[in-house]
Formats: C-alpha cells, sequence, structure tokens
C-alpha cells in the first residue's frame, strides 16, 4: 500500500513510472492522484524561477503538473496529470527542469527572482536584435515546454459530423438531469463531459440526492440516459471550442486511458457538432488564495484535496491546515477529519463565520482561527508550516502577532469561479457578480443557456433545479417538448452557506512588493508584485498587463489565476473589477492535438486524385505523373533509364516523324443546350459561333470583364442549338460557374442550360503524320480523308467496336484525331489504339511533351503564358476577337481602356538563344541592356522554355515590353548564377509557320 | 488488337476490396463480417435532365416516357422499379435506370418533350453505390456535414436525396426503405472516395462488392 492511499480504497494495481522511478497506482487512479499516494511532492518546476512545484488542483486548472507522456513517435507533451488516466505500463517525465526537478539549473537563477520582473525578457534580449533568434533558444531550452515527437504520429485520429437537438456540456448534477429533461421529449441529445465517468463534481461528494449517495444516484441517471436510443454519451470528451451558429467541437478520446498509443483503430476523434440548443453546465472552478510562497508543494485547493481523499482514496499529507474565506472549504476539513489524519486548524478570513458546517466543525474539536490570515507558507520542497496572523475585516492588514502551525498541507479556498470559458467563445462579455464574488456568463449571443455552477449557482438543489429547467427549455425551444419539468425537485442533504468573503490577496507582514513571492498563476510565475510593478510601469488595460506579465498564458490559460490577477490589477488601479474587466476566454479550452484537428485528411486522403480510365495503364508503363489542379496526368513515359530530357526528345520526335498518342480526358467538358446557346457562347468567347455548322469546331478564348485572357478552348457544334465546350484542364469547374452567373444573374432571358460532362468522355489525342493511318484501322464508319472530315471538323462513329465522337482538333500542330467515347470504355479504345498504331511505334506521350509540341508551334497556356493580366492582343491574338458581333462580348470594353490599347505593354514573343543549346530557365527576367548595374530595367520575362528535338535548339515563349515591335532584336537573361543568357526576338511560331501540317 | 469490348465500371478496380482494423479479439473474423458493404451497380443509364418545373407539359410529358413521376419537391426523388428520378435543383433532374441504355432513353424523350430542355448521357462519368450495414449512418456522419439523421423525421420520411460534400468530393445520396443508402459519385473521384470509404469502415469491417 502507497504510504497516502486511505486503506478503505482498493483495486487492482497498476504499475507506473515518473521521471525514471518506478511506482503503482490502481485502477481509476489518474497520474496525479497516484503521485500523491505514493509522496512524489515535487512534480515540476516554474517557467521563469524554476521554483519546485507540486499539484494544486484535479482537473483542467491544474497549473503546475505538466507532464511529458510516454516516448519516441507517439509521445505527448504538456498533459496534465490530473487529467491522464493510469494505466499499466504509463511512463511519464516532468516537462521542465533541467537536469532533473530535484535539481533545477534555473532554480539557481530563481533564487535571485527578484532580478525576474515581469517584462524581463523583453527588457533584457532587446538588443541586438540579431541575436533574439539565439536567446530565444536558450530560453526555450531553459524553461521547457515539452518535447514534441519528431517521427510521423503512428496514431489514428478521425472526425464525426454531429446534429443535435440539444448539447449539453458538462455531466456533473446539473448537466445529467439537463439531459434527462431534454432525453424524454425525444430531443436529439448529446451529452459531453471531460472525465471518464458522468457525475461531476458529484464523483467526490458524499451528499444524497433523492435519499440515494451522490454515486448511487449518478449510476442510474447514466443508465437511464444509455437506454434512450436519442441519446448519445460521450464521456472523455471535452467540448474545447464554441463557434458561430452554435457549431461546437468536442475533443472525445478514445484509447488514451489504455495505451500512449493505438495499435489500431482511433485514438481521438473530433465530433463537429451542430446544435439547434446548447445547455452549458460546465461547472466551477475553486479560486487559490494569493499568500506568501502559496507555491510551495502541499499547497493545494480544498476541493483538490477532497477529491482526492473521497474519489481516488488518497490522503495528500498528515497535519492539514485549511483556509478559507467561505463555508464550502469547511467540508474538506471533515473529509480530511474522517481518514483519520489531523486537521490542525481551519483558517477563515471572516470576522464572524456563522454557517451550519462552521459548527460542525467545531463539534469535532477542530480549531476555527476566525479573522485570521494564513500570510505565508514555509518549506522547500514541501510545506513545513503555515503561517497564521489576524488580519483586519477587510482584509488588507496583519493586524496581530504571527503564528507557526505545524504543518504539511494547507487546503486553501477563494471562493469559486463559475467555468464561463465557452460562453465567452461566443463573445458573450462576462458579468462581474459581486455577491458570488466572480464572473458570470455574459448574456447569449447563440442559442445557448448555462446551467448550476457555470452559472454562479453553487448549491446542489440550485444546480439541479436549473439543470432540469435548462434541458427543458432548450428541447422546447428546439421544438421537442411543452419546456415542462418532470422531475421538478429534488431533496438533498446540504448546509446551508453564509457570505464569503472577496479576498483576492492576503496580507503580510510586509508590502507586497518586499514580501515573499505570493503567486498569482503559478505556470507562468506571475506573482502579484509584478501586476503591482506593470501598473507602475504604466499599463492599465487587463489585456495589456495580460501580455506584460504573461498572466493566464499558461496551458491552464489562466483558470485559477485570472481573476485574483484582475482583482489585484483592479485594486492597483484604484478601480473596481467590474472597470477593469476581464480577459476574453477563446478556444480551445484544452489544448488539442493536431493530429485529432487533421482527421483522417492526411496521406493519400490529404486531397483528392482525380484519375482518368487510363490511370492504370499508364501505372503499368511507369509513367512519372503531374500535378493538373487534382488530376494526375501522366508527364512522360520514361524507358528504361530514361532521364525527363531524353523520353520528351523521344516523345516529341515520334509526333513529329509518326504517330504519338495523349490521354487528355482531363480537358474540361461542358455540354450547352438550348434556343440561345450559339448567342450565349457568343458573349462568353471574344469571337462568334453564331454561324457555326453542326460537325464544326471552333477555338476561342474566354475574357474577364478586365479584358484578360481566363480560358481557352475549342467549342463544337454538335447540332442544332447543342454545343459541347472544351475548356482547360484547371479550369474546367471555374468555366462551368462563369457560365451559369452570367446565365442566372445577368441574362435569365436567354434559353440556355450546360451540363458538366468532364467525367463521361474519355479523350484519346492520336496525333501525327501518321495518325490517320491508324484511326483507318479501328474505324470503317467515317470517311477519313481531309476533304470529307477536315481540320476543325467532328464526326460521329465507331471506333474499335465502340459509339466515338472524333474531333480534328490538333495541339500539337500535326495531324490530329481527338477520340472521345464514354469512360466505361476509355481503357479499351485506349489499348486498341496502341495496338493499331504498334506498326507506326505510336508512342504514349506526356504534358510534358504536349508543352514542348504546342511552344514549337506557339499555341498559348492559359496560366502559364498568361497571368491574369494578359489581353488577345498582347498574346498576338487579335486575329480571335471578333470586332462585329452584334451584341457584345465579355471584356470587350475593357479592351479599349487606355492602358490596354498603350504602347509598350508586354507583348508574346519568341526567344530564342544565341547559343541553341542553352534552354532559358522558365521566369528569368528579360533586359535590353546586359551590362545596366543592378537594379536592371526589366522588361519582361520568360513564360515557357523548352529544348526542342525536332528542331534541334532551344526555344522559348516571353512577354517582352513592346515585344511585337522588336522583332530581331538580341535580349538578356541575366541568371542568379552569374551568367546572362542572350536570345533574339523571333515569332513566338518556331515550327511550320504556315499551319501546314494539321491541315494535311 | 482485342476483339473483346471491355467496359472498366468506376470501381472497377476496388470489386472485393476489403479492409478491417486489426483489433486484437475484434468482432470480425472475416469478410462476411463487415459493418459495411459497398457494392456497385451494373453499369447503367445516367442522364442529366434540365427543364422548366413550372411547365406541366413537360412534367407529364417526363411522366409518360419514364413511367414515374418527376419529383419537384426539393430533396426527393421518385423510383419505379429500376428507374429513378433524383431531384437536384429548381430545373435540374438526375435520370438513373439500372442496367438501362442512355441512348434508347435520350431519344425517347427528346422525341416526346418539345420546347427548352436539355437532356445529357452522363453514363460514363458516374456510378451509383449503394451502402449497406450498421455502421453506413456512421459513414456517413463521417463523411459529409450533412443532417441524415433529419430524414427520419422529414416528411416524407422515404425518397430523400440530397447532392453534398461527400469527404472531400461530392456525392448524390439518397435513402432505400431498407435503411441503406444509395451515392451516386464521380469517375474521376471513385478513386478517392473508394479509399476514403474503405479507410472509414475499417473499424467496422468494410468490402466492396460488384453489382
Amino acid at each position: 500500500m502507497s504510504r497516502n492511499r486511505l486503506e478503505s480504497h482498493t483495486g487492482a494495481t497498476l504499475d507506473f513510472t515518473f521521471n525514471g522511478k518506478a511506482y503503482q497506482g490502481i485502477v481509476g487512479d489518474t497520474l496525479a492522484s497516484a503521485l500523491l499516494a505514493n509522496g512524489v511532492d515535487v512534480v515540476g518546476r516554474s517557467f521563469k524561477y524554476a521554483r519546485p512545484r507540486g499539484i494544486f488542483g484535479h482537473g483542467a486548472e491544474e497549473p503546475n503538473a505538466i507532464i511529458q507522456l510516454g516516448a519516441g513517435a507517439a509521445t505527448i507533451p504538456n498533459l496534465k496529470a490530473t487529467q491522464v488516466e493510469l494505466y499499466q505500463g504509463l511512463e511519464a517525465s516532468s516537462v521542465n527542469g533541467w537536469p532533473s526537478v530535484d535539481f533545477d539549473v534555473m532554480g539557481i537563477i530563481g533564487a535571485f527572482g527578484r532580478l525576474m520582473p515581469p517584462g524581463f525578457y523583453y527588457k533584457t534580449f532587446m538588443y541586438p536584435k540579431k541575436l533574439w533568434m539565439t536567446y530565444e533558444h536558450f530560453i526555450r531550452k531553459a524553461a521547457g515546454l515539452g518535447a514534441t515527437p519528431v517521427e510521423a504520429d503512428p496514431d489514428s485520429y478521425d472526425k464525426l459530423n454531429q446534429h443535435c437537438d440539444v448539447l449539453v456540456v458538462g455531466a456533473g448534477p446539473a448537466g445529467l438531469v439537463a439531459a434527462r429533461e431534454a432525453a424524454r421529449t425525444g430531443a436529439r441529445v448529446i451529452i459531453a463531459d471531460e472525465q471518464s465517468e458522468f457525475g461531476g463534481s458529484l464523483l467526490a461528494s458524499k451528499q444524497t440526492i433523492d435519499g440515494r449517495i451522490a454515486t448511487d444516484w449518478i449510476a442510474s441517471l447514466v443508465a437511464e440516459l444509455a437506454a434512450y436510443k436519442n441519446v448519445q454519451l460521450l464521456p472523455r470528451s471535452t467540448v474545447f471550442g464554441y463557434y458561430d451558429h452554435n457549431f461546437l467541437t468536442i475533443l472525445e478520446r478514445r484509447t488514451d486511458h489504455l495505451a500512449l498509443s493505438a495499435p489500431s483503430g482511433t485514438r481521438q476523434r473530433i465530433h463537429r457538432v451542430r446544435a439547434a440548443q446548447v445547455v452549458l453546465a460546465t461547472g466551477a472552478f475553486e479560486r487559490p488564495l494569493v499568500f506568501a510562497h502559496n507555491d510551495i508543494p502541499g499547497v493545494m485547493l480544498a476541493s483538490s484535496v477532497s477529491t482526492y481523499v473521497n474519489r481516488y482514496g488518497v490522503a495528500p499529507g498528515n497535519k492539514l491546515v485549511v483556509f478559507t474565506t467561505n463555508d464550502n472549504a469547511y467540508q474538506t476539513a471533515l473529509d480530511w477529519h474522517q481518514t483519520g489524519r489531523q486537521v490542525v486548524a481551519v483558517v477563515d478570513s471572516r470576522t464572524n463565520p456563522s454557517g451550519e458546517i462552521v459548527d460542525a466543525v467545531k463539534a469535532l474539536g477542530i480549531e476555527v482561527l476566525v479573522g485570521h490570515g494564513l500570510i505565508e507558507a514555509r518549506g522547500k520542497k514541501r510545506v513545513k508550516a503555515a503561517l497564521v496572523a489576524p488580519i483586519n475585516e477587510s482584509g488588507t492588514q496583519v493586524v496581530g502577532a504571527v503564528r507557526y502551525l505545524d504543518s504539511d498541507l494547507i487546503a486553501c479556498s477563494g471562493g469559486w469561479s463559475p467555468a464561463i470559458h465557452l460562453s465567452s467563445h461566443t463573445g458573450a462579455k462576462p458579468v462581474w457578480d459581486p455577491n458570488i464574488v466572480g464572473f458570470r456568463p455574459g448574456a447569449s449571443k447563440q442559442q445557448e443557456r448555462s446551467a448550476g455552477a457555470c452559472r454562479g449557482t453553487f448549491d446542489l438543489a440550485g444546480c439541479l433545479a436549473e439543470g432540469a429547467s435548462a434541458g427543458a427549455e432548450a428541447a422546447k425551444l428546439s421544438g421537442r417538448g411543452d419546456g415542462g419539468l418532470q422531475f421538478p425537485g429534488f431533496s438533498v442533504e446540504e448546509y446551508s452557506e453564509q457570505p464569503q468573503q472577496a479576498l483576492f490577496l492576503v496580507p503580510h507582514t510586509q508590502s507586497t512588493s518586499r514580501a515573499p513571492s505570493q503567486f498569482v498563476d503559478f505556470q507562468l510565475d506571475v506573482s502579484a508584485s509584478g501586476i503591482e510593478l506593470a501598473v507602475r510601469e504604466g499599463f492599465e488595460s487587463v489585456e495589456h498587463v495580460k501580455r506584460y506579465t504573461a498572466l493566464g498564458f499558461g496551458t491552464d490559460q489562466g483558470k485559477l489565476g485570472n481573476i485574483n490577477g484582475m482583482a489585484i490589477l483592479a485594486n492597483a488601479l484604484d478601480q473596481s473589477i467590474a472597470e477593469t474587466g476581464t480577459t476574453i476566454f477563446r478556444p480551445s479550452y484544452t489544448p488539442t492535438t493536431f493530429g485529432a484537428i487533421a482527421g483522417r485528411d492526411v496521406n493519400h486522403l490529404f486531397d483528392p486524385e482525380r484519375y482518368t480510365a487510363m490511370h492504370r495503364w499508364h501505372q503499368q508503363q511507369g509513367a512519372e505523373f503531374e500535378d493538373v489542379g487534382q488530376w494526375k496526368r501522366p508527364w512522360y513515359f520514361p524507358q528504361s533509364g530514361e532521364s525527363l530530357q531524353k523520353a520528351v526528345n523521344r516523345e516529341g520526335l515520334a509526333v513529329r516523324n509518326s504517330v504519338g498518342i495523349l490521354d487528355a480526358s482531363t480537358l474540361g467538358k461542358i455540354d450547352i443546350q438550348g434556343p440561345d446557346a450559339a448567342e450565349f457562347i457568343t458573349r462568353m468567347y471574344t469571337n462568334s459561333y453564331l454561324k457555326l455548322a453542326p460537325g464544326k469546331c471552333r477555338y476561342g478564348v474566354m475574357l474577364k470583364e478586365d479584358g484578360m485572357i481566363f480560358d481557352d478552348g475549342v467549342c463544337a457544334c454538335l447540332a442544332d442549338n447543342h454545343y459541347l465546350m472544351f475548356t482547360t484542364t484547371g479550369g474546367a469547374a471555374g468555366v462551368l460557374a462563369w457560365l451559369e452567373l452570367w446565365q442566372q444573374t445577368e441574362w435569365p432571358e436567354l434559353q440556355v442550360y450546360f451540363t458538366s460532362v468532364t467525367d463521361h468522355w474519355t479523350t484519346a489525342t492520336v496525333t501525327g503524320p501518321n495518325a490517320r493511318k491508324v484511326i483507318a484501322k479501328v474505324c470503317n464508319d467515317i470517311e477519313l480523308s481531309n476533304e470529307a472530315f477536315g481540320f476543325m471538323d467532328w464526326r460521329d462513329g465507331t471506333v474499335a467496336g465502340v459509339k466515338a465522337r472524333i474531333f480534328r482538333i490538333s495541339f500539337t500542330g500535326e495531324l490530329s484525331y481527338e477520340v472521345n467515347v464514354p469512360a466505361h470504355y476509355g481503357r479499351h479504345i485506349w489499348e486498341a489504339l496502341i495496338a493499331a498504331g504498334e506498326e507506326f511505334n505510336i508512342t504514349p506521350y506526356g504534358t510534358e511533351t504536349m508543352h514542348v509540341l504546342r511552344a514549337e508551334k506557339g499555341f498559348i497556356i492559359v496560366g502559364q503564358d498568361t497571368d491574369g493580366s494578359m489581353t488577345p492582343a498582347d498574346m498576338n491574338m487579335d486575329w480571335v476577337v471578333g470586332k462585329n458581333k452584334a451584341f457584345s462580348f465579355i471584356g470587350k470594353r475593357s479592351l479599349q481602356r487606355s492602358d490596354t490599347v498603350r504602347e509598350n505593354r508586354k507583348q508574346l514573343v519568341g526567344l530564342k538563344t544565341l547559343k541553341g543549346s542553352d534552354v532559358l530557365p522558365e521566369g528569368a527576367q528579360v533586359v535590353f541592356d546586359a551590362k545596366q548595374k543592378i537594379p536592371m530595367s526589366m522588361q519582361g520575362h520568360v513564360t515557357s522554355s523548352y529544348y526542342s528535338a525536332s528542331l534541334g535548339h532551344s526555344i522559348a515563349l516571353a512577354v517582352v515590353k513592346g515585344g511585337h515591335s522588336r522583332l530581331g532584336q538580341v535580349v538578356y537573361c541575366p541568371l542568379a548564377d552569374g551568367r546572362s543568357i542572350a536570345a533574339e526576338i523571333v515569332s513566338s511560331v518556331f515550327y511550320d509557320p504556315k499551319g501546314e501540317r494539321q491541315h494535311v | 488488337m482485342s476483339n473483346s469490348i471491355v467496359q472498366e465500371s468506376v470501381l472497377y478496380y476496388f470489386h472485393g476490396a476489403f479492409n478491417k482494423s486489426a483489433v486484437p479479439g475484434s468482432l470480425f473474423s472475416d469478410q462476411t463480417d463487415c459493418g459495411l458493404v459497398i457494392k456497385e451497380a451494373p453499369f447503367s443509364a445516367h442522364l442529366n435532365l434540365r427543364g422548366d418545373a413550372a411547365d406541366s407539359e413537360f412534367c407529364l410529358a417526363v411522366a409518360k416516357v419514364l413511367n414515374l413521376t418527376l419529383p419537384l419537391v426539393a430533396g426527393t426523388y421518385s423510383r419505379n422499379g429500376n428507374t429513378s428520378i433524383y431531384w437536384l435543383g429548381p430545373s435540374e433532374w438526375l435520370i438513373v435506370e439500372i442496367g438501362g441504355d442512355a441512348a434508347v432513353i435520350e431519344a425517347t424523350m427528346r422525341k416526346a418533350l418539345q420546347g427548352h430542355i436539355s437532356i445529357v448521357d452522363v453514363s460514363g462519368g458516374q456510378t451509383s453505390i449503394n451502402m449497406r450495414g450498421s455502421a453506413a449512418a456512421t459513414l456517413l456522419k463521417k463523411s459529409s456535414v450533412y443532417d441524415f439523421e433529419a430524414w427520419d423525421s422529414a416528411e416524407p420520411t422515404a425518397g430523400r436525396v440530397v447532392q453534398t460534400t461527400f469527404a472531400k468530393a461530392s456525392a448524390v445520396v439518397s435513402n432505400r426503405p431498407d435503411g441503406s443508402y444509395d451515392l451516386v459519385i464521380r469517375r474521376s473521384f471513385a478513386d478517392y472516395v473508394a479509399q476514403w470509404l474503405l479507410d472509414a469502415g475499417a473499424e467496422f469491417g468494410c468490402r466492396v462488392e460488384q453489382g
């Protein structure tokens, strides 16, 4: 039996280690309760002064017991030992303290704590600026914020989208009864609680409800809820964020209580909840008292001492002094007395406490020191004594002799702070209530209400009544039930409580600035004197003081220290707490793992990969792939050991000299039907389609309203009032949305419908001088002669037994047939064409060769040669702009703006390097004077650049200021490596300038 | 050159796929114990129909040709045997005939329908899959933000459909009287969706069947 474990509390033992030492706990323990049971006093070192710190609380408020769990890939930093459920084999260590928590190098600096006032880092590490990175590294190492794993996370996380009528946050007494009232109306209810068991504060309570002890009452209520099909119970689930439109996020820890890493299944799950109504029943945090050396291990919250005794069977000490401003903490004296260990005294700051529970404590013969303050704790790594003294009624001065109480445990209570975090997330401004000496949740901004302790109602009967009403009300407002209560009243045994005293800073015999440190925020070592100093240095706003002192910045987010800190600030500023106000809480309520936030959107599921019907064939041929939008397109098809350049040379020459085949299925395809289709299309493109006959195709360019090119492609007339529009691969969705936008908002009178058929059709482009011969082998119902089926025509026919549509469109400048079949036949048609082309050595080619071939022809790629600031004229494509269209077209007016007609715009030209083997880097800047000093006058840039195997030299497309009138001029591309490549401005059409080859 | 014409359905490469978490002592002993079964429908006709819902002649003509009422209530579909019409928007419907021939349907409808309409064969670009098993509803929660449970209390509760996001792709999701769900997914996103489903279904045991 561990030395602090009560004999009445038994269970199966669990082995664990902490900072390398082996210990035993029992089933049901948290790491914190197990450490306390084993008498481990020092669990960490404070952030700034590296003072030894012990376990202070028992839940999310814990500021000191910040630990690293496990090692290796699954290690988790910065967990609170109070929230880590113990499992067999658990390994934990302190996140800070080097070389160990018992001997800490920084502690030596800490001994000179007065040398590190608030703003110490700002003040000390200001200059020289460039050394800040060095300082920061040192500070982080010294302070210790835990270690993140460097390996990939071995665990799996996912998300669930939930919808409910009523979400109840917190399964303490108020939450449980709220859920029950809502559940019985048939409402869809989710109730979530961060602890392993439902019950909240009742889990550590010895009270009775309706004649039953609390734990039994909880068990039957949870069983009742579990029986409802419309209720989801989520234990170990923290509601960590409350966002607009009643959207809340819950982190469910599914396996963390079993092992460090889940061998399979989901370690953590985020529930993304859209709730019609929300009941917040998040409870309250007990507030510590700020006295000198209140951070020595052995000082704890009174409710935490009771929780360890009652719930975990752990008495974390021997001789208890209770220090309180209220009746509530007297319960801790009663609970401790039950363990058989000594209650040295109850120190009450109030001059005349008269509650029933005070009498109950006195009746046990326990000394009650009224009108006293516990002004200082003594001890190093554990409390050895408490110094108590009479204080004045307002709690501002010590007014009598100091007395030493021999003690090793101090339980303190400065009242309770409602956990208003989630309400605060919604933007509701907390309201100070002097009656409860705390902030209540502000007026609701969303469909939510608070019930119980988080609303400032601290008696059990009140919590139950409020919870029930809130549940019924929420259900009613979600459209379920009539708001009536099934269980309107509860019979509860509890002491009636007398008013508490507001005491935020316990006076000392010395002034605050001279007294030993009186800590407000334990994790970040913010003391009362630090806050007062910040005020003396001119800080007034609570937000500024927070940032200057770091109050509330730790992983506990000021759950304990905030109220005391603000009150001390208010006092120093000589204003009320309400005037001072509070800082705003934001998500997350407690730290949330990145793994859970990412969910399953990782690795191959991070972003969809879109495949064509021939994707497996490409893979089997060893294709390298290129990302085009979300599509995976074959980039090139290397034969054994071939480099990209060699493969592209081979593929390109095959197309120019015989025949190649390209998977062009990814091009966007939009089916357009309606009596006004031709008119509509003519308004979208720069040229006209009014006279395009069935069987014919036309190339067009689309502009945005600003006159700049936004997409291009071919449009075919399939039948009267029926067209097929091709878009770029990346532009497909954008073009469809663009068409719908103009039809729905500007020209609803035009009768036209659009339907995406991108996925329906598979396209295999057969191109090269031998293309006709290949097609002829698999298609015998189309007359293929140039006279019967010419360039920019399309025909219906049968290819390899499949009904197909063939377009004579060319992006290579060669004789081309684009064979389209429904995608189920995609692989069949592809393999049939490959087989038919075998005798011509038909060569599959990828996007890289496609780019080279089209660049040889000077065909632009929208988005590569254009960048949203190029007009058709800039691209030397005036020929595609219809000047005399009856209506107009989008962007037409902008083509006449002074800026779009000015001379010296960047214009598309070809660049031919003087040395043919030099390939310009894409993006290289173009200058006219290679000898000009930096900064040089940049005249343009290279947009596309390749080595052309067909031509035997490099080619490039560039946009150059006034380029169209500079043919023959030599320009220079200065490179980062110091070279400067000279090139001649030439026509952008390098190959077959008359365009004869595609017309054969 | 091959003589036979091979068709590859959208989930061709996933037929027979199976995934489950290797939980020691798990409930799943073999492939037959799956909480999620994905079954791809056989090759079917899928046609996108556009037209004026306010034009009663149009609605009647569609009903007559397909022997099925054109659903005009948002989020509903009608079904007769192998043929279904899904409401996609105020002027847009998806016609699916399991095992049907889209060319025949298109030709018949073009003959019967007058005025400004659009009918487009999209059969090659999508597929219909059925998702059944005890985990089907949970899979939808993992994959989509839509409130499918709300269908249980909607009016009517049966014959519901929604076109919505599905993981990072999209799907047309509808309910069946047997408690299972039908999904129409796009071909180019199908590999992603199939892998998503196999991954999300792993904890329940998941397999893909050929229809």
